[in-house]
């Protein structure tokens, strides 16, 4: 069956079998660079996210810590801002509510 | 601990996947057959291959993941078919390609391979609403692991019932009646295998390396979040 099916369609000349190809293998590498895209605006995310984190370890850390941070920081800097009425919770702090445990990023 | 290896692994990925194209396209001579169209599965059969051992090998993990009911395994699991995943959207798109600069149309019915493969795939699409439509994380994973194993048992017994009914439409390519390819194409084949493989394995550790970092804020977020003097016991290593 397949070789009278292939008898019925014999080679492609290369013009145009060419395109053909050229899609195939053009697919392909958009598919790959389409995931290092996804994964690098994901990797960008957690390093964000890192930046917070620290950032709210180091501002909690000044008042009581003895670390390398709160020796520079001078000791008006950890007052809360002016117009502030209340204290930030730790995740309003580090950049809004934690998310809840759904989603493919906490597998 | 994921992302250890991952820059040999990833030079070691865009080198062989280079010296494949250009075996490819320099090396393997024109299939007298097919001619310069018969090139697209250099690309597609090695995908085809990868994707289907992927979603095999995600099943093993999954096992051990029952085994064990450490949730490394299931990250494994997870990753290794959602990658698999990807690669059977190339298979399908590739195939397609060929399927219409050879045959005409896009798309083909009546041949048991490429429904066969159709039917894997989409079984393994149902795999992430089955996952997380699931609320508790580890009937979760529990859950997506039995999943996976039933459908990693099923992809061989397909491909062999596949086998043993041929029709003879779908072309196999690098397998002929005299026994086999000449020995340009054959070790071009072998090298876009190993290209293909590499891939798949790099795009596995990157993904897991990202989502590990992912949790560890999370688990730090959480830790931080959490009143009292207990907030410092909360931040545990990364359990993998």
């Amino acid at each position: 069956m397949f070789s009278l099916l292939l008898a019925a369609t014999p080679a492609l000349p290369l013009d145009e079998a060419g395109k053909y190809v050229a899609g195939a293998y053009v697919v392909f590498v958009v598919l790959l660079v389409v995931y290092v895209a996804i994964m690098a605006s994901k990797l960008s995310r957690i390093e964000k996210e890192l930046r917070e984190v620290a950032d709210y370890a180091e501002s909690s850390g000044r008042p009581g810590m003895p670390g390398r941070e709160a020796e520079d920081m001078p000791a008006d800097s950890a007052q809360p801002p002016a117009g502030s009425d209340r204290n930030l919770t730790p995740s309003e702090a580090v950049g809004g509510p934690a998310a809840p445990l759904r989603g493919e990023d906490d597998v | 601990m994921y992302g250890k290896g991952l820059r040999p692994l990833s030079i070691a990925t865009v080198a062989m996947l280079a010296l494949s194209l250009s075996l490819v396209f320099f090396y393997a001579p024109l299939d007298a057959d097919q001619g310069f169209i018969q090139k697209i599965f250099y690309l597609h059969v090695p995908l085809a291959v990868v994707a289907l051992i992927g979603f095999v090998v995600g099943g093993i993990f999954a096992i051990a993941h029952l085994r064990t009911q450490n949730s490394k395994w299931d990250a494994y699991s997870y990753v290794s078919i959602h990658m698999s995943v990807i690669f059977g959207v190339a298979v399908l798109i590739s195939g397609s390609i060929w399927a219409k600069g050879s045959w005409g149309h896009w798309w083909v019915w009546d041949e048991p391979t490429l429904v066969s493969f159709l039917i894997v795939f989409l079984l393994y699409c149902t795999y992430y609403p089955f996952r997380y439509a699931i609320e508790d994380r580890d009937r979760q994973a529990r859950y997506a692991s039995v999943f996976a194993i039933t459908a990693g048992a099923f992809v061989p017994l397909n491909f062999m019932a596949v086998r043993m009914a041929e029709s003879l439409v779908h072309p196999r390519t690098f397998a002929t009646a005299e026994g086999g390819l000449p020995a340009e194409m054959a070790w071009t084949v072998f090298a876009c295998f190993v290209a293909m493989a590499l891939l798949w394995v790099t795009l596995v550790k990157f993904e897991l390396a990202a989502k590990s970092a992912s949790g560890q804020v999370k688990r730090l977020r959480r830790a931080i979040d959490a009143p009292g003097p207990a907030n410092s016991s909360r931040i545990a290593p990364e359990v993998s």
